[in-house]
């Protein structure tokens, strides 16, 4: 346990000093760096959860506070004016480094499991789709849209982006689809006969 | 209590009286867009002066009311059913109405009060060049009011959706899948109901957040005209999501023919492989079917339109032939006494297959290239929302009223429905078939023999949908005890 929560500072450093080469195409910024930020802040929620304090956990009803939060952080990340605000002043990319894992990973690791299923699939269903517009855009966009990236690195971090909704919508669908344990297994159908006879037995 | 209605009643609304608060919204709205539909044919009679601006507002706001109003009552019907089978939120029933109300008023305030008349679709980009008709502000209320209704219907089918993963464990065992290719025997497959509205979910969950996309970067291009993309991927999109929201309404309302009539026959409606494979080939075939939308854009890619017009032919077949099978099987000396309800749902067996013949025909590239824009094609959409999808939801409202109310008027009001409706389908098609133009807002002296027709047939359509809708209105005043 010790070990894996080493892991947070390691990585959070690691991420620091790979910065540079992370940042310098925008397909790696967007789609790798910031996104392992968050991770970094969604893994430090999973240690700090037994510390919680209750009135905290009873403010953040149905986890929606707390996603708010993340919905507002990374929007702001992803304005193309933050990426280069984020590589043109050292003291804004800390505050990235520090926004990231704090103001969304933290609370995304903290809320979600409080969502409930329905809202974390509406959340799903939205976040989806707009990745791959947004990377749609960025790939269709004429003119530049961050001063420091080539139209070329533009058009690469959109197919990123749309790589990675086709991928994250494929795995939504199959899970959905399917089942766990899948329908088509043994177990799949004996819980599914268990489930009729629990309804059978209420009728 | 079923062990499913334990499970699902924690909220304090009551069942039954939010789908009697769906079915009052739908019938008030429905009369309402049918007497906009009305106005329109009697403009083109030239038996009444309508102002063309005027006539485009009509037609948008018609447009958008009944693609509304046809998904919120056959999301009734649906809900209705399906919470039998599967643990379903009535909160969330309750907030997609409330959702729908809101994108109603801002969609109406568009129209009404902005101006705003670029039909239902919304095209891109033409919401951002209305030559002076409409502001800015008009099309982005217009907008913003499908957004919050694509809200609603997005977490309803999500909620029900979540209730049948935790029964079936998996959508794919929810549409019947195991059934269908022979995984498991029919007798464990799950109940109609639950196999259509699993189709729904699936459908429309996709459909609408394709939609959403769409409408947001149409709502960033209104208020930044430097912003622009793609018009023919717009319009995919846009198709995409329209046809799927419109095609899944029949879908839904569909479960009342599964529901009601074995009410009446005393027979179980009877599922088999068949019965699976068709819902699962029509769930793939509606979600790729929508190409027949885009068969006079010359730049879609051949490959592509050729795929719409084959899977056009196919799409609605597997569906319709086991439930029109399947109705006809369940009737046939069953003993049936026949009432208005009993004969609604089947009228609209008999419309929705109807329909789908000028349908497969306009679906056909050469046909589509002459008639597509004529009035073949109200015509053919009409056959089976009018006489297919409406006449199953009016005939889940009669249900609904049950014998209490007023019933010696119920016979008149499906007569005069059935009536009103076939003239006036029949006036849009032949018009059609004499490439009448539709969209036109003042028609030549050549054209106004069908206007007139259907002028015609729109008033008893219209007086028939008067006599159900109040006769359902009227039973409000019974015990929700008394509801079916």
């Amino acid at each position: 346990m010790n070990t894996t929560r080493a892991l947070v500072p390691v990585a959070w450093g690691m991420l620091w000093i790979a910065r540079a080469p992370l940042e310098h195409e925008m397909a790696l910024h967007m789609a790798v760096q910031l996104p392992l930020l968050i991770g970094v802040g969604y893994m430090l929620a999973t240690f700090l959860r037994p510390y919680e304090p209750r009135w905290f956990a009873e403010s953040d009803w149905l986890g929606i506070p707390g996603l708010l939060l993340v919905v507002f952080a990374t929007s702001f990340w992803m304005l193309p004016r933050m990426l280069d605000l984020a590589l043109s002043e050292p003291w804004i990319d800390s505050a990235k480094f520090a926004s990231l894992p704090l103001l969304a990973g933290l609370p995304l690791g903290s809320s979600w499991p409080r969502m409930p299923g329905l809202g974390r699939a509406f959340l799903w269903a939205n976040f989806i789709p707009k990745l791959g517009a947004i990377g749609g855009l960025y790939l269709a966009a004429p003119t530049r849209l961050c001063a420091y990236y080539r139209l070329d690195q533009q058009a690469a971090a959109g197919i990123a982006l749309i790589a990675v909704a086709i991928v994250l919508g494929t795995c939504w669908s199959v899970i959905v689809f399917v089942g766990s344990p899948p329908f088509w297994s043994r177990a799949g159908i004996r819980r599914q006969r268990a489930r009729h006879e629990i309804l059978e037995a209420g009728e | 209590m079923t062990g499913i209605e334990a499970v699902g009643s924690r909220s304090r609304i009551n069942a039954t009286a939010a789908v009697r608060a769906y079915l009052a919204t739908c019938g008030i709205v429905l009369l309402l867009m049918m007497l906009l539909g009305l106005t329109m044919r009697l403009a083109q009679a030239q038996w009444i002066d309508v102002e063309p601006n005027l006539f485009y507002v009509v037609m948008t706001m018609h447009g958008a009311g009944m693609v509304g109003i046809a998904g919120l009552g056959g999301a009734a019907v649906m809900w209705h059913f399906v919470r039998r089978y599967v643990p379903v939120s009535t909160a969330i029933f309750v907030a997609n109405l409330v959702f729908f109300l809101i994108g109603a008023a801002l969609i109406l305030g568009a129209g009404f009060i902005g101006g705003f008349a670029g039909a239902w679709t919304f095209l891109y980009p033409l919401p951002g060049h209305s030559g002076g008709l409409w502001s800015a502000n008009g099309a982005a209320a217009y907008m913003a009011g499908l957004l919050v209704i694509g809200v609603g219907f997005l977490l309803l089918h999500l909620d029900i959706a979540r209730g049948i993963i935790s029964i079936y464990g998996g959508l794919g065992a929810g549409l019947g899948v195991k059934q269908a290719f022979g995984f498991a025997p029919e007798k464990d497959g799950p109940p109609p109901a639950v196999a259509a509205a699993t189709m729904a979910a699936i459908s429309n969950v996709i459909g609408i957040v394709v939609g959403a996309v769409v409408l947001i970067l149409s709502l960033v291009n209104l208020y930044a005209p430097s912003f622009t993309f793609n018009t023919l991927a717009a319009k995919n999109l846009i198709y995409y999501f329209g046809h799927t929201f419109i095609n899944v309404t029949i879908y839904m309302a569909v479960i009342a023919v599964y529901e009601i009539l074995p009410v009446y026959t005393h027979r179980a409606w009877k599922t088999n492989r068949v019965f699976y494979l068709a819902w699962v080939l029509s769930t793939l075939m509606v979600l790729t079917v929508y190409p027949h939308h885009l068969l006079m854009d010359f730049a879609m890619p051949t490959s592509i339109l050729v795929a719409g017009q084959i899977i056009s032919w196919l799409s609605g077949l597997p569906v319709l032939l086991v439930t029109a099978f399947g109705a006809l099987t369940n009737v046939y000396r069953s003993g049936l006494k026949w009432d208005a309800a009993a004969g609604l749902v089947f009228m609209g067996v008999a419309g929705w297959a109807i329909g789908i013949i000028p349908a497969v025909a306009d679906g056909t590239i050469p046909v589509n290239s002459v008639m597509h824009n004529t009035q073949w094609v109200p015509g053919h959409f009409h056959t089976y929302l009018l006489l297919g999808m409406m006449a199953m939801m009016l005939g889940f409202m009669t249900y609904l009223a049950g014998p209490k109310s007023p019933s010696h008027l119920a016979p008149a009001g499906v007569w005069l429905y059935l009536i009103g409706g076939t003239t006036f389908v029949l006036a849009f098609l032949a018009a059609g078939s004499a490439s009448v133009p539709r969209r036109y807002a003042v028609h030549l002296p050549a054209w106004l023999a069908y206007d007139r027709a259907g002028s015609i047939g729109a008033s008893l359509a219209v007086a028939g949908a008067l006599i159900l809708i109040v006769r359902f209105l009227v039973s409000l005043r019974s015990p929700i005890d008394a509801t079916p």
